[in-house]
């Protein structure tokens, strides 16, 4: 029986995994009543914008501006993250620390800090920062540097923890001291990875940064915003594109810098490296400079007693200070609040089925080897026509943030989790396929070609060779991507797409600073059980 | 040849999981000598490296190291002027220059703000230079060591340890990963380097051929006691197939 299950597990997970999803689509009362009256006439005005984008110089100089300031908070914000990470990173990792004990506590205690700085969204933390502060562009950097500095800083404390123990231990018995193997053995060996998963994420930062307008703080957010409400879907789809173009040029840029780390060049002169670094240090000031002097921004007026005073009034609120009967205390509230985390639940799951019939079909032309015939020793005139189409389309579909999506879609569908699922299927079914494609793209050609010399068919070639060498990393990026979708539930919530997210936004409305509080927590364990979740699948994989 | 006790090990022994690893060793070895310990797999070669490298902790005996125990050698900077270890060519910072990881041989000697900036600017070059030559590696200082070959990354290894300057180097299988012929430069270079140096050699070899080529003494371990313990000329050809031989119950 046990030799059964390890045979299949795979199998049986796949089952497994498909059996929830269809468990979730469940919560849904399909039929026509899920459309708006004008939904699909909305739907095709929606598209004839995106075709027809308007383009006037006052759209395009409002877009240029706007991506700056979008990009000028993802820098500001990345960078603080950066020195937050590199601190935190280090000590989670315990590398520093002398003995047993030291380790275990420095690990529980600094993993558990970063932990819970990324448990929360940077919207939220926007949402808080501007609640207690005010409309600052502190707030924004703020809310993308605390999450992104916990991202960061796990997977580095965790790149340390990976580092091959020989050389570490030849520095130790060369008389390295720790602080020395750390910067002669462990910093330069996780190096490459460090900036290359740093610039990765630096494409997500700008992303993130387009939607902290919707909190009130400028950027590409903010005209997408406006324009929707105008229902002038023609200037939307400029500034989309515009958003669309800025996740592209970061995207070649750390294309180019990753490339430039694993060729490993002759350090000669002024080499890619070091051009990158040079513009990634000018853009660094160019933010601050700008943040500074052309927003005006004055980080000590935060710090007036004004503001003290709201901070210290909201956060006392949040945790029940005056308020006789807090919601995080009463059955009743908790109750509601666990129906709707079930239902945020629900909703991820669904999303992340979507997203993923979605890149099954079209992740096989998505793959270079696939399509220049490398993989399978087959060429065919279509197959670069198909990847360029598959390409675009995933590129069209990451790029553009799920809460960009939800607010599109809340227009076609009611009210509800449907829209909420599609809006993070949509962004996130391009990051999937974009991620399988390079695994596949990563695949050792010799087992497929040699199954295709010896007569296997297409199909026969993919169920033998492709499905079995890349359906664990396949598995595994599906849960990783479920638990970012966990994460962003409560965003596209607040536009009206269902779950802890629409009840968290009328919270902040009505100031019911506890019930924001009972939110936030069931928030957390939804993200703990998917954290637990998928790591126990992972390994069960393996 | 002075005479002075570089290593004195009594009644070395020690535990794993259970099973003897090694089981009562004493030997006394003289500065200078170049010793070989050769012995079949799981003889108890690596282990013995490692303790004496203060690595892997003992079950019980003595080690003496320049007169001294070696728990009295308290800080690592200490021991690491005493004891230099090479390996095969997993010891190295793959992605630094070569210069760094030759001059982590100092590290011992650096605070933290010196190792910090010679990332940035060399410091004590003319050191690190000098011992790239005497390995023959003139001309690839700033190269990125994970660039080199199998053989020049052992050379990098042996630079490093010419700037660390230990009075006893330890060498694990140092050239099993290479061809012959480099292997013989390689131990041609070690040897040479440190009967310059007056420094104490102890390698583990798998090849009888090097040790009696380059070694002055010979001791072989077999299932964790000591085989024989002879000058090189001493060790026979009948002596050798004895302690490569399998067990006797092995062969029925």
């Amino acid at each position: 029986m046990k030799s059964i299950f390890r045979l299949h597990n795979r199998f049986i997970l796949s089952l497994v995994l498909a059996a929830v999803f269809v468990w979730s689509l469940f919560s849904i009362q399909w039929g026509t009543d899920l459309f708006h009256a004008g939904g699909i006439p909305t739907m095709l005005q929606i598209f004839e914008g995106l075709i027809h984008p308007d383009l006037s110089t006052e759209v395009l100089s409002l877009g240029f501006e706007s991506a700056w300031i979008t990009l000028a908070y993802a820098v500001a914000g990345m960078s603080l993250a950066i020195i937050y990470a590199f601190i935190i990173g280090i000590l989670a990792s315990g590398v520093l620390a002398s003995n047993k004990t030291s380790i275990i506590i420095s690990k529980v205690f600094f993993r558990g800090i970063l932990g819970f700085t990324r448990s929360i969204h940077e919207l939220i933390w926007a949402w808080l920062f501007v609640a207690a502060v005010g409309l600052s562009p502190y707030a924004a950097i703020f809310a993308l540097a605390i999450p992104y500095g916990g991202i960061l800083g796990r997977i580095f404390a965790d790149m340390l923890n990976d580092v091959s123990e020989q050389p570490i231990k030849a520095l130790k018995s060369a008389g390295a001291t720790r602080l020395q193997t750390l910067i002669y053995g462990y910093l330069p060996l996780i190096c490459a990875d460090m900036i290359s998963y740093t610039m990765y994420r630096f494409e997500c930062a700008i992303r993130s940064s387009a939607i902290m307008s919707f909190v009130g703080l400028g950027g590409l957010g903010y005209q997408i915003q406006l324009s929707l409400a105008d229902l002038k879907y023609d200037q939307v789809w400029s500034y989309v594109f515009f958003l669309i173009g800025l996740v592209l040029v970061v995207d070649i840029w750390s294309n180019f810098v990753r490339k430039g780390l694993t060729e490993r060049k002759r350090r000669h002169g002024f080499s890619t490296g070091w051009r990158s670094t040079f513009f990634a240090i000018l853009l660094i000031l160019g933010s601050w400079v700008y943040i500074k002097l052309g927003e005006n921004a004055q980080l000590f007026e935060l710090l007036s007693g004004k503001n003290l005073e709201y901070a210290k009034k909201f956060f006392g609120g949040m945790i029940g200070i005056n308020d006789r009967q807090p919601a995080f205390l009463d059955t009743g509230s908790w109750a509601a609040a666990l129906k709707l985390t079930l239902e945020t639940l629900e909703m991820s799951i669904m999303a992340i089925g979507f997203a993923t019939i979605a890149a099954f079909f079209t992740v096989i032309p998505a793959a270079r080897n696939i399509a220049n015939g490398s993989l399978t020793s087959n060429k065919k005139w279509y197959n670069w026509f198909l990847y360029g189409i598959v390409r675009v389309v995933y590129i069209f579909s990451r790029s553009v943030p799920e809460l960009v999506w939800a607010m599109m879609i809340i227009f076609i569908f009611k009210p509800g989790l449907l829209p909420g699922a599609v809006a993070l299927a949509l962004h996130n079914f391009g990051i999937l396929g974009k991620l399988w494609a390079e695994v596949i793209e990563d695949m050792d050609p010799r087992p497929i070609r040699n199954l295709a010399a010896a007569g296997a068919s297409k199909i026969e070639t993919f169920f033998y060779g492709i499905l079995p060498t890349v359906l664990p990393r396949f598995l595994t990026y599906i849960l990783y991507r479920w638990e970012v979708i966990m994460r962003t539930t409560i965003v596209v919530g607040f536009v009206g797409a269902g779950g802890l997210g629409m009840d968290f936004k009328l919270a902040m409305s009505f100031f019911n600073y506890t019930q924001i509080t009972l939110l936030l927590l069931c928030y957390m364990i939804l993200v703990i059980i998917a954290d637990f979740a998928s790591e126990s699948t992972r390994k069960a994989v393996k | 040849m002075s005479s002075k006790h570089m290593i004195e090990a009594k009644n070395l022994t020690k535990h794993f999981e259970g099973k003897i690893a090694l089981s009562s060793l004493s030997f006394t070895i003289k500065q200078g000598e170049l010793v070989a310990l050769i012995g079949p797999s799981g003889a108890g070669k690596t282990t013995l490296l490692n303790a004496i490298a203060r690595m892997a902790p003992l079950s019980s005996g003595d080690l003496h190291l320049a007169g001294q125990p070696l728990s009295a050698y308290k800080k690592g900077k200490l021991l690491a002027k005493k004891i230099g270890v090479i390996r095969q060519q997993f010891d190295l910072i793959g992605p630094l220059a070569v210069i760094h990881n030759v001059l982590a041989g100092k590290l011992s000697e650096w605070g933290i703000g010196k190792s910090l900036f010679s990332l940035l600017v060399p410091q004590e070059k003319e050191l690190a230079i000098k011992a790239l030559e005497r390995v023959g590696l003139h001309g690839k200082a700033f190269e990125i060591t994970s660039t080199l070959s199998g053989g020049e990354q052992q050379r990098v290894a042996m630079a490093r340890l010419m700037v660390q300057k230990p009075e006893v180097i330890l060498a694990d299988e140092p050239v099993a990963s290479l061809d012959p012929a480099r292997a013989d430069d390689i131990l041609a270079m070690l040897t040479k380097i440190v009967t310059e140096e007056k420094q104490t050699l102890i390698t583990s070899l798998h090849s009888v051929e090097y040790a009696r080529k380059y070694f002055t003494r010979i001791i072989a371990l077999k299932n964790g006691e000591i085989f024989f313990d002879l000058p090189t000329e001493k060790v026979t050809d009948d002596l050798l197939a004895e302690l490569y031989q399998l067990k006797s119950g092995d062969m029925a």
